[in-house]
């Protein structure tokens, strides 16, 4: 019964997005107020109706009401409470119903927190959000239905969550890269409303931004996770596959990524106006494109969704509508803008651009590479698998132009920078960072130019963004202490410091981890110990393992550093019976600048043990510098200039109209 | 007029991939038959992926039936069918590997054969070994004369050495059943 009732409450939904799509849009154009001012009241009630939808799903789940065809497919009477919670979003249907839970949840946020904004653009935001939403209840309404009932002949018993997903870090990875992927519909339906309100001044840059920003945050921190949890969970030991469903999540970071810098050129001076509404179109229908590209399953992937032509059918329809429509939009209304600032070519603005390009540049390399495969399958020439090497050596070549601009950009003034200004401090930073990267080079047994190459850039980031804040504390020429100087820096200046370091962080992980890790497979019995890489494995002998709904065994080892007790490492293999799938779960000691991974393999015939051991370097730091960067992004969004109530009314004190920069700026 | 082109390009390069991805969805992606099929295997002298001292030649395929399995631990598809590949050699079908990796290329390349052989190691340790014994293809160039055009690709040999189908993507059980089996049946009674 409450399923229906939870089905109905999804029908409701659907109708009020309708509305919302229709009213609003009607009522801003033809200033119609009571109009408008239904936005509001339906963003609400569309929200409050898939909450109840999906809280009614997740009831379903803890009371293991088998008769739901989803619940029986994904769930068992033996899972944990918590993983009978987690499992909503376990399968396709249910983490499409998270999906739009999300989706409802923004447009709430931009409902109830956008006071300041005139009310016919927030009208037409919602109604833009309206509009997509429908698209999706209809899908989920009439193509993949979570209330769909097994009735009369209902299975006593469900086929048990994929154990691959059960695990602590699928409990947040889905919800936190979908709170990204949906986010950027928000800056998607900014750029819309203002196409057709025709009025694309930079304001609608400023209200979208901290939207934007917010989105790229949970998206960042939501990708880290998920490569953290392929790095513990599938027991390879590595942290990026360059997976259909990874490129798909990656490729609207990187277009967010650009957005969120060109959305910051466009509202300080009013230029590019047309890229940033390009970008802010593609951002979102990159997000689009990886729902399609993993719910299709066209792509053949370690973990796509059932595949069913219908349902891809439909997200294509949805797509074309959504992206065509826009894209069309923009055709007509693009050439009309024109941007008012100038500058010359040595300049902030064409920096920012600068990477920009190259940002785009790695979408499209992702965005081929993966449909690739695709296309070529299509023309006739047979289905291929584009491996991670492509990807690696591409990115290796686009990397090196990228930082190098991320160290200038932040250094340079708006408008016109002198170069030979610049030139002094650049070859202090350039020497230091190439001095460091030789001497971290030198502490490791032997010497990599992908290492030394990795580490200077990390440095370059490093020490530019140090030269960087310390000429804005130079350029205070007030007569305060220098905490003081570096307090009167703003939230979102320190949030692009915090962004920029976090990548730099990220970057020395990776580099470490992929030129110094080293790995070994060993066959060993009951107290035998190998070195790798100074430290000493002693292999403790296997136990039995008994977990609720799995049984296995787990392989004690413990870990010497020169005869010192490092730690004890507990390797399991797990079996889950009503799956019948074996999982490894791998014994990690985890530090600062080295991981301790083993991985427990196969029984051998004469009952040795094969076993996977890795000493990963720095590893932590790569998913360590993608949370400093989700850090900087709240810095940003706390920055009192996003505060709008309170820009709106010193905008309106001040007669001429015209806003005073911030004493000290930043992007 | 010409500005307006420019921002028509974002809009005719969605609607190009959109056609590619509507292709996609209704296109069977298995089907496709190589000019090599009922042709004896082309000649080769490549060494054991393991062992580089054993080498090989066609003779390996004769007086018996096999399947040679085009892959690479890169290859993502190719780990998928892995474990059915395995449960096929525990029923007695002879498989054996070409392998080929594209980062041992003399130009691009950053890997040795013995980490080659480590990952190759790692991989079927998880996944289950199917193979008799892996060919190495040193420089790529006879899965060229194969025409493969990625990977995974089998092809079935019959016991003169003469392939008898060629079958790109992956084998999976609806795959062996529907396609590949009847006709392995067939030649193991020749």
């Amino acid at each position: 019964m409450l399923a229906e009732l939870g089905n109905f409450a999804l029908v409701i939904a659907l109708m009020m997005s309708m509305l919302l799509a229709i009213y609003p849009m009607w009522g801003a154009y033809k200033n119609h107020a009571q109009m408008m001012a239904l936005a509001k009241p339906l963003a609400i009630g569309l929200f409050v109706f898939t909450l109840f939808a999906y809280i009614v799903l997740t009831r379903a789940f803890i009371e293991n009401d088998f008769s739901l065809a989803y619940v029986a497919h994904h769930s068992n009477s033996l899972l944990p409470w918590y993983y009978r919670v987690t499992a909503v979003w376990g399968g396709h249907e249910g983490s499409f119903l998270l999906w739009v839970l999300i989706f409802s949840l923004w447009t709430v946020a931009v409902a109830l927190f956008s006071r300041a904004i005139p009310i016919q653009m927030v009208a037409r935001v919602l109604a833009v959000l309206g509009l997509v939403a429908m698209g999706f209840y209809l899908f989920i309404l009439l193509a993949s239905n979570p209330f769909d009932r097994l009735l009369p002949f209902y299975p006593v018993d469900g086929r048990d969550l994929n154990p691959l997903l059960q695990d602590f870090g699928m409990i947040i990875h889905p919800p936190m890269l979908y709170m990204g992927y949906v986010g950027f519909s928000v800056a998607f339906a900014f750029a819309i409303a203002a196409l057709i309100s025709g009025k694309l001044d930079s304001t609608w840059a400023r209200w979208s931004r901290p939207w934007t920003i917010a989105a790229w945050c949970f998206l960042t921190v939501g990708i880290a996770l998920g490569s953290w949890w392929a790095y513990y969970e599938l027991g390879w030991g590595g942290w990026w596959f360059w997976d259909p469903s990874e490129n798909a999540a990656f490729m609207p970071w990187l277009v967010g990524t650009a957005l969120m810098h060109s959305l910051a050129v466009t509202e300080k001076r009013k230029v590019f106006k047309s890229w940033t509404v390009l970008l802010a179109i593609s951002a979102f229908s990159m997000s689009l494109l990886g729902t399609f590209l993993i719910r299709s399953g066209i792509l053949v992937s370690v973990h796509a969704f059932a595949t069913d032509p219908t349902r891809g059918l439909f997200i294509l329809g949805i797509l074309a509508v959504t992206v065509g429509g826009s894209l069309l939009l923009y055709a007509l209304r693009a050439p009309q803008l024109k941007s008012t600032g100038r500058y010359e070519l040595f300049s902030r603005e064409v920096l920012l651009i600068g990477n920009n390009v190259l940002l785009t540049a790695a979408t499209i390399v992702v965005f081929l590479g993966t449909l690739l495969p695709l296309v070529h399958k299509e023309l006739g020439l047979g289905s291929i698998s584009i491996g991670a090497p492509f990807f690696n050596q591409m990115f290796v070549f686009l990397i090196v132009p990228f930082v190098f601009l991320m160290g200038l950009g932040p250094l340079s003034r708006w408008k016109r920078q002198s170069p030979t200004a610049l030139v002094r401090q650049l070859l202090i930073a350039f020497g230091i960072s190439l001095s460091a990267a030789v001497l971290v080079i030198f502490s490791y047994d032997q010497a990599a130019y992908m290492a030394a190459l990795g580490m200077t850039l990390s440095f370059w980031i490093l020490l530019t963004t140090l030269q960087e804040v310390m000429q804005r504390i130079e350029g205070n020429k007030g007569e305060l202490s220098v905490v003081a100087k570096l307090r009167a820096l703003t939230p979102s200046h320190w949030g692009m410091v915090l962004g920029h370091v976090g990548f730099a962080v990220t970057l020395i992980g990776i580099t470490l981890v992929s030129n110094y890790e080293q790995e070994s497979d060993v066959r060993m019995s009951t107290g035998d110990s190998i070195n790798i890489g100074g430290y000493d494995f002693v292999f403790n002998g296997v136990e039995e393992l008994k977990g609720p709904n799995y049984g296995g065994h787990v392989g004690l080892v413990d870990v010497f550093e020169d005869g010192d007790f490092v730690s004890a490492l507990a390797a399991e293999k797990r079996f889950y019976p009503v799956q019948r799938t074996t999982m490894t779960e791998a014994g990690i000691d985890s530090g600062l600048t080295r991981d301790l991974f083993v991985a427990l393999g196969e029984r051998l015939d004469n009952g040795d043990w094969a076993l996977r051991i890795y000493v990963k370097p720095f590893v932590n730091w790569i998913w360590a510098g993608a949370f400093i960067m989700g850090i900087g992004g709240i810095f940003s969004i706390a920055d009192r200039r996003y505060r709008m109530a309170k820009v709106a009314k010193f905008k309106s004190l001040t007669s001429n109209g015209k806003t005073i920069e911030p004493a000290t700026e930043a992007n | 007029m010409k500005k307006v082109l420019i921002f028509l390009l974002p809009l005719g390069f969605f609607v190009l991939v959109a056609l590619f991805l509507f292709q996609g969805l209704f296109s069977d992606p298995r089907a496709r038959d190589s000019s090599l099929v009922n042709k004896p295997l082309p000649d080769f002298n490549l060494p054991d992926l393991m062992q580089p001292q054993v080498e090989y030649t066609p003779e390996v395929f004769k007086g018996q039936v096999s399947l040679l399995n085009v892959w690479g631990v890169w290859c993502i598809t190719c780990a998928i069918e892995l474990p059915y590949l395995t449960e096929l050699s525990d029923n007695g079908v002879r498989i054996v590997g070409l392998y080929y990796d594209q980062d041992t290329d003399p130009d691009f390349g950053t890997k040795t054969v013995g980490t080659i052989q480590q990952e190759v190691n790692a991989k079927l340790g998880q996944l289950g070994n199917p193979y008799a014994f892996n060919i190495f293809d040193t420089y790529r160039d006879y899965s060229l004369d194969l025409g493969v055009t990625g990977a995974p690709e089998t092809f079935l040999i019959d016991k003169k050495g003469v392939i008898r189908m060629h079958h790109i993507g992956d084998v999976n059980p609806r795959v062996w059943k529907n396609k590949i089996g009847p006709v392995y049946q067939r030649l193991m009674s020749e």
